[in-house]
């Protein structure tokens, strides 16, 4: 073998390890401060439900859904994230217009109907995740004080891809997509900082 | 003695005591009692009616995201060995159709390691920012492979550029001046993404307040991640069919003159153990192997380790392979006719 080779190995060889080394430590480092997994979620304090979970998601129908959260719901008659309360009312006094545009939210009669008086009735409501595209009209007509605050956004994980970056989470105005390790976990306490503070 | 603004009615019967703050509380009351009427604690069904509980679909489960590693892991390990040992371009057309499939069609192009180098260069400069174990691996994975075997990422395991080799139809080559030029720009895209990530463009906003805008570049403008997901916006929509457009007749341009992360791989590959080779000892100097290369990566008789991203077209026309795989009897197939006849032209 010819001098010159043995030198192109010999240099080859030393950066290799070099790199090897480098890759180590690197990985190494990162290592220590990673966690498990990164999951984005709408932090609902922040979130003002503004239309854009729906606009701004990569896929065609946002990941992100309306979820009613039951145990906070007052099974109202007169629910003012399923019927738009200044429409026109019925015969029986019940605003007609809906505030879903695409109808996703269903309700029924819990128990024996009263069909005289709606009013004595109350009414369980059921978000169908097919149809809802998550602009948020009902969670911002169920805030308090009209509303007890049962409805929020949520980042459905059987739909979200889990981008390297939320779109969303860039074109939200409140920062209130965050990235946390575990879902329901608070940003804060998990020192999951901002991705783009 | 203090005297609390709005105390109660008690202490209301001071002469100087301005009466709006009562009054707010009044209004306060009644609305507060308006409101009381939509503000409903959920209601006793006696029995009746379980409160039925809102569905959270959980994230990805631990082992599906180990599969997603392992994955990664068999799969360069697969390329290494169908490219390297078995020298057979069919091998390696189906692992990569197995890669769109996977990590394209089925995990919708994330994670993907060359938006990986964005998260790790974030961690790196923010500590505060959560990176994930998968991330990581997905990084350095295929790196540690470019030192052991070279480009073998981008040849059989990376969608990209496997969506690229499937419909590299009829290969022409760049003018050499012009390919000198395009090569430089995979490295000022890595730089370019690298600071976008780390540290993005300061946006003054006002007199002293300065807002850094970090944005995933390499995320936003990745040509065909719209494709595995079917929807996009228009932009990432219509630089994937360009480059599909454009890859027909130039091989991978994606991979060959924008890739970040193939810039990082070409460097390790620098310094590859056991990278592909045009064998030495064996040459016939016939040169089909250059004209088979559609990346221009063989000259004078070697593959550059650099630029070959380890698609074994090279093997798959060679006199030499052919006459080894019918040794060992593995059947003719199509392409020997078509090798038989340039040999002897």
């Amino acid at each position: 073998m010819s001098e010159t080779s043995t030198r192109r190995k010999f240099i080859d060889t030393s950066c290799r390890v070099l790199g090897f080394a480098a890759l180590g430590g690197a990985a190494t480092l990162l290592t220590k401060r990673a966690s498990a997994q990164a999951v984005y979620q709408v932090d609902p304090l922040k979130c003002i439900s503004c239309d854009l979970c729906r606009t701004s998601c990569v896929l065609s129908l946002s990941a992100v859904k309306a979820v009613n959260e039951f145990s906070k719901c007052g099974y109202c008659m007169l629910c003012p994230a399923y019927m738009d309360v200044t429409s026109q009312p019925d015969e029986r006094g019940v605003p007609s217009g809906r505030v879903c545009p695409q109808d996703a939210m269903k309700r029924r009669v819990v128990g024996k109907e009263d069909l005289d008086d709606p009013n004595n009735n109350y009414y369980e409501y059921v978000i169908d995740e097919a149809r809802c595209t998550g602009c948020g009209k009902c969670v911002k007509a169920c805030k308090p004080p009209a509303g007890n605050g049962s409805l929020r956004l949520e980042i459905r994980y059987n739909r979200c891809v889990t981008c390297n970056e939320c779109s969303i989470q860039i074109a939200c105005p409140e920062a209130a997509i965050v990235r946390v390790p575990t879902p329901g976990m608070s940003p804060v306490e998990t020192h999951g900082g901002p991705p783009h503070a | 003695m203090p005297n609390p603004p709005a105390g109660p009615p008690s202490c209301g019967g001071r002469a100087s005591r301005p009466l709006w703050p009562l009054l707010l509380l009044a209004v306060a009351f009644a609305s507060s009692a308006l409101l009381a009427q939509y503000q409903k604690k959920p209601p006793d069904f006696g029995g009746i009616y379980a409160f039925p509980t809102p569905t959270h679909p959980e994230p990805r489960a631990a082992i599906e995201r180990g599969l997603d590693v392992a994955m990664l892991a068999a799969g360069l390990g697969l390329a290494a060995y169908l490219i390297l040992r078995r020298r057979s371009r069919e091998g390696v057309v189906l692992l990569s159709m197995g890669a769109i499939a996977y990590f394209g069609f089925y995990r919708k192009g994330c994670t993907c390691p060359i938006g990986s180098i964005q998260n790790v260069t974030l961690s790196l400069v923010d500590p505060r920012y959560l990176i994930s174990l998968g991330v990581i691996a997905f990084f350095f994975l295929p790196l540690v492979a470019a030192l052991l075997f070279g480009r073998v990422f981008c040849g059989g395991v990376c969608p990209l550029g496997a969506v690229q080799d499937l419909v590299l139809l009829r290969p022409k080559t760049v003018p050499e001046k012009l390919e000198r030029y395009l090569r430089w720009l995979p490295y000022v895209y890595l730089v370019v993404a690298v600071w976008f990530a780390g540290w993005g463009l300061p946006i003054a906003t006002g007199a002293s307040k300065v807002l850094v805008a970090r944005r995933f570049l390499i995320c936003e403008w990745d040509p065909f991640i719209g494709l595995f997901r079917l929807s996009g916006s228009f932009h990432m929509l219509a630089i994937g069919a360009g480059f599909i457009l454009v890859g027909m007749f130039y091989g991978r341009p994606y991979c060959r003159w924008l890739c970040p992360y193939g810039a990082l791989l070409s460097i390790l590959s620098r310094v590859a153990w056991k990278p592909v080779s045009i064998t030495p000892d064996r040459e016939t100097y016939c040169g089909q192997c250059a004209d088979a290369c559609p990346f221009g990566a063989i000259r004078d008789f070697s593959a550059d380790r650099a630029t070959c991203v380890a698609c074994a077209r090279c093997y798959e026309c060679c006199p030499r392979e052919i006459v080894r795989l019918r040794r060992e009897g593995i059947p003719a197939k199509r392409y020997v006719a078509g090798a038989d006849a340039r040999g002897a032209s």
